[in-house]
C-alpha cells in the first residue's frame, strides 16, 4: 500500500461518515430504538444540542400544582389532631425566602437555656454527615450545643462524625447484620404498614424473630470530629427496651422498636443529619403522625431542612412528572406545618446534575425546571428556599465542581470537601438573614 | 476568524488531542495527506535521478525530509496537549541527545569509560530529576512534612522563572502541573542514553531525527515505551506497507476505539465511576462487580489507547511494540506482567531488575531500596518495631542464607563457568530464586511509584510484588505441602472471620476457602492417578480446568490489587491518598459485610447492559489467540471497498455507546 492509496481509503471512510451526516442527522427511530449520529454543524463543533429545559418551559406558564395527579397515590396523611398553623401569606416571586426563619432567628435567643433541635432530612447528597455537619458547627459554635445528634441503632452507613461499633450478644456485628430494620423509604420488603418508623424514617427492632442475637445490643459510639465531649444521650424506643449508658456506649436490652439514639447537650443547638438513600422527600406522610407530632414538639424542633428533588431528575423528562413530585412534596411541606407548627421550615433544592448527552457531560434537563417549581411551591407555602443549583452557578456547574475536586465523577455527589462548601454556604446564607 | 484559528491551532488544556475525538483524526488526515505528499514527491524524485546519480542521497534526503516533519507535526501535537511543556520535551531530547554524542565519543575513542560513565550519570539525573520534580514533588514533600513535622508548600520554579523572576505572573508558583506524557518520554530517553553506553545502538547523528524518535506522536502521551534500540533503526528505512498490514492496522485502530469507547469509557460512566466515588451507596455484590468491571476497564482503556497508536504508527510505516498480550489469560501473576504493559515490563526488566542483579545477585542496590522501602513504610505508618525488627531479621536471614548457599554451592559465575560441580545445583536454583524474589519485589514497588505518585500505587507494587513471590514459592511446592499449607491459612483466616466478624477477614477466609476447594480437588486428583496411567482424555481435560482455575485466581488477585491502584487526579496528593485509602477499605468493608443476595436479580436486571458489556469483553479477551489472528487477517484481507463500509459500521456502532444515555441510578441498599 502506497501512502497515496491510504490516503485515499482515508478520505473515502471521511467522505461516507460525512454523507451519513448530511443524510441521517439526529435521531432516527430504528426498530424500537433509536440510531444516534451527529449532524456535520455538531461534528465540527459549530453547533450544540441544547439541554436545559428553562427556554422551552417559563415559570409563568407553569400550571397550577393542585391540578395535577400525585404521583404516589398511597401518599395520604395518617389522621392527626390539628394544630393551629399560622396563615399563609402571600409573596411575589422576588422575596428573600428567609422571611420565613424569623421563628427559628427568634427560638435561637433561647439557645442558652433550652434546646433548639434542627432537623436535617435529605436524600443520598447529606450522607456520612455531609453538609449537617457544617450547620452544626457553625450553630453551635453562634449558639451553644453539642453532640451529633440522632444516630440509628445499626449505623449501616458510617458517618464522619460519630463511628459506630455494634456487638449483638457480645459479638462484634457488621451494621448490616445487625437488628432488623425496616425504612420508610426502603424497598416494600424493608417497610412495615403501621407507620411506626420514628423521626428517622428508620427503625430498627430488637429480639425480632428474623434476626438471632439481637437480645442485647452494645452499640460503641465514637466521635471522630475532634470536637467537644457530649454531655448525654437520649434514647428513643419503646418502653420495652431497657438502656444503660457508659461513657460513649449505649447498652439495650430487650423486645421492640429502637427509634434512634442522641449524643447531645442538654441545651444549645442540636443539629441531626437524618439521610434517606435515594427518597424522593414524599415519604413523611407514611410516618405516623402522632409519633412524629411527639418529638416535634418534646424536643423543641424548630428549623426543618428538606433537602431533596434530585433522586427525581435522572429518570424523568416529563415536566408533567416533575410537577406531580413537587406537589406530593408541598404535601410533605403542608404536613409538617401542620405537626411542628414552631418549626420553621427550609428546602433546599437539588444541585446542578450531570448526564451524558451525545459523549458531552450536560445539565440533566429537568435540574432547572424542578429548582424554578420547588421555589414556587415554597413561597406558596410560606418557607425559605435555598437554591443549589443556582448558588453553584446552574447548568453546567457540576463539571466545573468535578474539574476542582468537589464533585465526583458521577456528576451527582458532592466529594467531602464539595459537602463542606456547600454545607458551609447553606449556613451562611440562613444566618445571614438574621442579622 | 481569529478565534477560529486560535481554537484549532492554540493550546487549550481543556480540549487536548484524543485519539477519541473527531479533531484528532481531522488532524491526522490532514498530517496523512501531507506525509504522502511528501513520500510520493521524494519518490518521483528519486526515480528521475536514479539513472543518472547514485541512490544513497536520495533516499537519505526523503527520509530525512519525513523525519523532521513528522518530528513538527509530534512538537504541534504535544503544544496542544500539553502547551509550553513542550519546551520540556525539547531540553530533555538537546540533552540526553549531547550526552549521548559525549558518551560514545568517550567509549570510541579509548578514552576513559569512567568519563562515559559520569556522563551517563549526569543524564540519568538530568531526566529523573525531571520526572521526579514534575511527578513527585507533591508525593516527597507530604513525606517530609509527615516524617519531620514540617510544612512545606511546593514552589515552582519553572513558573518563577516564566513570570520573570516573581511570584507574581502569567503562571502560578504554588502547584506543579503534571506534564502529559513525561513518564514516557523520559523513559524512553533514559533507555537511549543507557544503550549507547551499552554499545548497544549507535548515537543519532542528527538531533532532528532524534527528537522525532523522543517525540513521535502516536505513542507519546500513553506509551508504549519504545526502545532506542526498537526504534532508532526505523527512521533510517523506507516507508513500506503491505496490504495485509495496512488492513491490520485499521483493525488495530477499530479495535482500540471499541475498547476505549464501548468497554472502558461505558462501563466506567454506569457503574464503576459511581461506586467508587461512593462505595457505600452500594452493597457488597455491587462493589465486588464494579471492581472486577474495573478490572477490564483499565484494561479496555489502556490497551485500547495503545492499540490506536500503534495502528496510528503502522500506517506511518513504524512499527510499535505490541503492549498487551491478553493479560486476563495468565495463569500466574508473573505471567500476567510479561502480558500487560508488556513495553513497560522489558524497560523495567532491561534498566532496573537486570541492573540490581536480576538472578544472579544481590548487591548494594537490593540492600539500599530494601531497606528504604521498609525505613519509609515504618516512619509514615509509625510502627518503627513492628516493620523494623521483622525487617532486619529477614534481612539478616537472607545475608546468612545467601553464604551458606554460596558455601554448599557454588558462585553464579562459577556456574556460568561451568566449573563447579553439578551435584550442587539446587543450591544454585535457591540462590536464583532469592535474589529473583528480592529484586523482583523493588521492581515492582518501584513500577508501582512509576504509575502514579501515592501510596497506594507503592502498595499496589508491593502486593502485586509478593503474589509473584507467594505464586513461585507454591509452585515449588509439592501437594501434601500444598494442600497442608492451605488448609491451615483457610481455617486460620475463617477463626480470625469468626473472633472479629470484621470484613476484611470474611473477604479472605471466603477467598481462602474457594481456594481451598480448588486445592483439595487437585490434590485428591493427584493423589488418585500418581499410582495408575491417567487416560489421555482425562489428562487433557484435567489439564484444561487446572488452566482455567489459575487463570480465574489470577484474574482475582489481579483484580483484588486493584483497590489501591485508583486514585483521583483532580485531588491534591494528601486527600487523594486518603479518599485512595477509604475507597478500598470502604469496597472491601461493603463486600466483605454488605452482602445482600436478595438484590443480585435485581442488580443484574437493572444493569442488564453493564453487566452485558461485562460478559461479553471478559468473552472477546478469553477467545483463542487463533481465533483472534484469524478474525484480524480475516478482516484484512477485505476488498478495501468492503473495508471502508466495515469501518464506518464500525464507527456507526462505537458512536450509540457515544451518545447513548446514561443508566440512571438505581439504589438496593438501604
Amino acid at each position: 500500500m502506497t501512502p497515496r492509496k491510504v490516503l485515499i481509503f482515508i478520505a473515502c471512510v471521511m467522505a461516507c461518515l460525512a454523507a451519513l451526516c448530511v443524510v441521517l442527522p439526529g435521531r432516527i427511530a430504528f426498530g424500537g430504538k433509536e440510531l444516534r449520529w451527529p449532524t456535520l454543524a455538531e461534528v465540527i463543533g459549530e453547533e450544540k444540542p441544547i439541554h436545559t429545559i428553562d427556554t422551552i418551559t417559563p415559570i409563568d406558564t407553569i400550571p397550577s400544582l393542585d391540578t395535577l395527579p400525585l404521583i404516589d397515590s398511597a401518599l395520604t396523611p395518617t389522621p392527626v389532631e390539628t394544630l393551629p398553623v399560622a396563615p399563609k401569606i402571600t409573596v411575589d416571586s422576588t422575596t428573600d425566602s428567609r422571611i420565613f426563619l424569623r421563628a427559628f432567628y427568634a427560638s435561637l435567643e433561647d439557645a442558652g437555656s433550652r434546646k433548639v433541635r434542627v432537623l436535617h432530612y435529605g436524600d443520598s447528597q447529606i450522607e456520612e454527615d455531609r453538609m449537617s455537619q457544617q450547620i452544626r458547627e457553625t450553630l453551635q459554635d453562634k449558639y451553644g450545643g453539642s453532640g451529633a445528634g440522632l444516630l440509628p441503632l445499626a449505623q449501616t452507613i458510617p458517618s464522619r462524625t460519630v463511628r459506630q461499633q455494634l456487638y449483638m450478644n457480645g459479638r462484634f456485628t457488621m451494621p448490616a447484620q445487625g437488628p432488623r430494620r425496616y425504612l420508610v423509604y426502603g424497598p416494600k420488603r424493608d417497610q412495615r404498614e403501621d407507620g411506626l418508623y420514628g423521626v428517622m424514617g428508620q427503625v430498627a427492632v430488637m429480639n425480632d424473630s428474623l434476626v438471632k442475637g439481637s437480645e442485647e445490643i452494645m452499640a460503641i459510639c465514637t466521635p471522630m470530629d475532634g470536637r467537644k465531649r457530649y454531655s448525654r444521650w437520649q434514647i428513643f424506643a419503646d418502653p420495652t427496651i431497657r438502656d444503660s449508658i457508659a461513657g460513649d456506649t449505649v447498652y439495650l436490652r430487650g423486645r421492640g422498636n429502637v427509634y434512634g439514639m442522641s449524643q447531645e447537650s442538654p441545651t444549645g443547638v442540636i443539629v441531626d443529619n437524618i439521610p434517606m438513600r435515594g427518597c424522593l422527600g414524599t415519604v413523611f406522610t407514611k410516618i405516623d403522625s402522632a409519633l412524629l407530632a411527639t418529638f416535634y414538639s418534646e424536643q423543641n424542633v424548630r428549623l426543618i431542612i428538606l433537602q431533596f428533588g434530585g433522586n427525581a431528575i435522572p429518570s424523568n423528562k416529563n415536566p408533567g412528572t416533575i410537577q406531580g413530585i413537587v406537589k406530593g412534596l408541598r404535601q410533605q411541606v403542608q404536613l409538617m406545618r401542620t405537626l411542628a407548627p414552631d418549626a420553621s421550615i427550609l428546602f433546599i433544592g437539588p444541585s446542578d446534575m450531570l448526564t451524558q448527552t451525545e459523549g458531552e457531560w450536560v445539565t440533566y434537563p429537568m435540574v432547572p425546571y424542578m429548582d424554578k417549581l420547588l421555589r414556587k411551591m415554597a413561597l406558596e407555602e410560606n418557607i425559605a428556599y435555598f437554591s443549589l443549583y443556582r448558588w453553584m452557578g446552574g447548568a453546567g456547574s457540576m463539571k466545573h465542581w468535578q474539574e476542582i475536586g468537589l464533585a465526583g465523577t458521577d456528576g451527582v455527589h458532592f466529594t467531602r470537601s464539595g459537602a463542606r462548601k456547600a454545607g458551609k454556604a447553606v449556613v451562611e446564607w440562613m444566618m445571614e438573614g438574621n442579622e | 476568524m481569529s478565534d477560529f484559528w486560535q481554537h484549532i491551532l492554540g493550546f487549550d488544556a481543556d480540549s487536548p488531542l484524543l485519539f477519541t475525538q473527531f479533531y484528532f483524526w481531522a488532524f491526522f488526515a490532514l498530517v496523512y495527506a501531507l506525509f504522502a505528499l511528501i513520500l510520493s514527491v521524494s519518490e518521483s524524485g528519486l526515480s528521475a535521478k536514479r539513472s543518472v546519480l547514485c541512490q544513497a542521497k536520495p533516499v537519505h534526503t526523503k527520509l530525512h525530509l519525513r523525519n523532521v516533519y513528522l518530528l513538527f507535526v509530534s512538537w504541534f501535537f504535544y503544544y496542544k496537549t500539553s502547551g509550553l511543556f513542550l519546551l520540556i520535551l525539547a531540553f530533555v531530547t538537546l540533552s540526553d541527545w549531547l550526552i549521548a554524542g559525549r558518551i560514545h565519543k568517550n567509549l570510541s575513542a579509548k578514552r576513559s569509560v569512567s568519563k562515559a560513565v559520569l556522563w551517563l550519570m549526569l543524564s540519568i539525573i538530568i531526566d529523573l530529576g525531571l520526572l521526579a520534580y514534575f511527578k513527585y514533588a507533591y508525593f516527597f514533600t507530604n513525606m517530609i512534612n509527615d516524617l519531620f513535622g514540617t510544612a512545606f508548600q511546593v514552589f515552582d520554579i519553572f513558573a518563577y522563572i516564566g513570570n520573570g523572576f516573581s511570584e507574581a505572573g502569567r503562571f502560578s508558583v504554588d502547584t506543579i502541573i503534571l506534564p502529559v506524557g513525561i513518564s514516557f518520554y523520559i523513559f524512553q530517553v533514559i533507555s537511549y542514553t543507557v544503550d549507547v553506553f551499552r554499545r548497544k545502538i549507535e548515537p543519532v547523528k542528527n538531533i532532528l531525527d532524534f527528537g522525532f524518535y523522543v517525540s513521535f506522536f502516536p505513542q507519546l502521551v500513553a506509551g508504549p515505551i519504545v526502545r532506542a534500540e526498537e526504534f532508532i533503526p526505523q527512521l533510517y528505512k523506507p516507508y513500506r506497507l503491505s496490504r495485509r498490514l495496512f488492513g491490520i492496522a485499521v483493525f488495530w485502530i477499530l479495535n482500540g476505539l471499541a475498547k476505549k469507547i464501548i468497554m472502558s469509557d461505558y462501563l466506567a460512566v454506569n457503574l464503576i465511576d459511581r461506586v467508587f466515588d461512593n462505595p457505600l451507596l452500594f452493597s457488597g455484590f455491587e462493589n465486588l462487580f464494579a471492581l472486577f468491571a474495573y478490572s477490564l476497564q483499565v484494561y479496555a482503556d489502556f490497551s485500547g489507547y495503545t492499540d490506536i497508536a500503534i495502528g496510528v504508527a503502522m500506517l506511518m510505516g513504524f512499527y510499535l511494540p505490541m503492549n498487551f498480550n491478553s493479560p486476563y489469560k495468565s495463569q500466574s501473576p508473573q505471567e500476567f506482567w510479561r502480558r500487560w504493559h508488556m513495553s513497560l515490563g522489558r524497560w523495567l526488566k532491561g534498566y532496573l531488575y537486570i541492573p540490581l542483579g536480576g538472578n544472579r545477585t544481590i548487591g548494594f542496590g537490593t540492600y539500599f531500596w530494601m531497606s528504604l522501602i521498609a525505613f519509609v513504610s515504618a516512619a509514615l505508618t509509625g510502627w518503627w518495631w513492628q516493620i523494623l525488627v521483622p525487617f532486619a531479621l529477614f534481612m539478616i536471614s537472607v545475608a546468612i542464607g545467601d553464604k551458606v548457599l554460596q558455601r554448599s554451592g557454588l558462585t553464579m559465575n562459577e556456574a556460568n563457568g561451568l566449573t563447579a560441580k553439578l551435584s550442587n545445583s539446587a543450591a544454585v536454583e535457591k540462590r536464583k530464586l532469592l535474589y529473583a524474589n528480592l529484586n523482583s519485589f523493588i521492581t515492582q514497588v518501584l513500577g508501582g511509584l512509576w504509575h502514579g505518585a501515592s501510596w497506594n500505587f507503592i502498595i499496589w507494587g508491593g502486593i502485586n510484588g509478593i503474589g509473584m513471590i507467594v505464586e513461585k514459592i507454591w509452585r515449588d511446592m509439592n501437594w501434601h505441602i500444598r494442600f497442608c499449607a492451605m488448609t491451615l491459612l483457610t481455617a486460620g483466616l475463617c477463626c480470625a472471620d469468626y473472633y472479629t466478624h470484621l470484613p476484611a477477614w470474611r473477604l479472605f477466609a471466603v477467598w481462602a476457602a474457594i481456594i481451598w476447594v480448588g486445592t483439595a480437588i487437585r490434590y485428591i486428583y493427584w493423589l488418585i492417578t500418581q499410582d495408575i496411567t491417567v487416560n489421555s482424555q482425562l489428562a487433557i481435560i484435567n489439564s484444561q480446568l487446572a488452566k482455567a482455575w489459575a487463570v480465574l485466581q489470577t484474574f482475582t488477585f489481579i483484580t483484588f490489587t486493584r483497590l489501591f491502584f485508583r486514585s483521583s487526579s483532580n485531588l491534591d496528593p494528601e486527600t487523594a491518598n486518603e479518599v485512595a485509602w477509604e475507597t478500598a477499605k470502604n469496597m472491601v468493608n461493603q463486600i466483605g459485610g454488605a452482602w445482600s443476595n436478595a438484590i443480585i436479580p435485581d442488580f443484574l436486571w437493572e444493569y442488564r447492559w453493564v453487566v452485558a458489556m461485562f460478559i461479553a469483553g471478559m468473552a472477546i479477551h478469553w477467545l483463542p489467540t487463533n481465533w483472534k489472528r484469524r478474525y484480524r487477517l480475516w478482516f484484512s484481507a477485505m476488498p478495501l471497498w468492503l473495508m471502508v463500509i466495515a469501518v464506518c459500521l464500525a464507527i456507526v456502532v462505537i458512536y450509540q455507546f457515544v451518545s447513548a444515555e446514561m443508566q440512571p441510578f438505581i439504589y438496593f441498599q438501604f
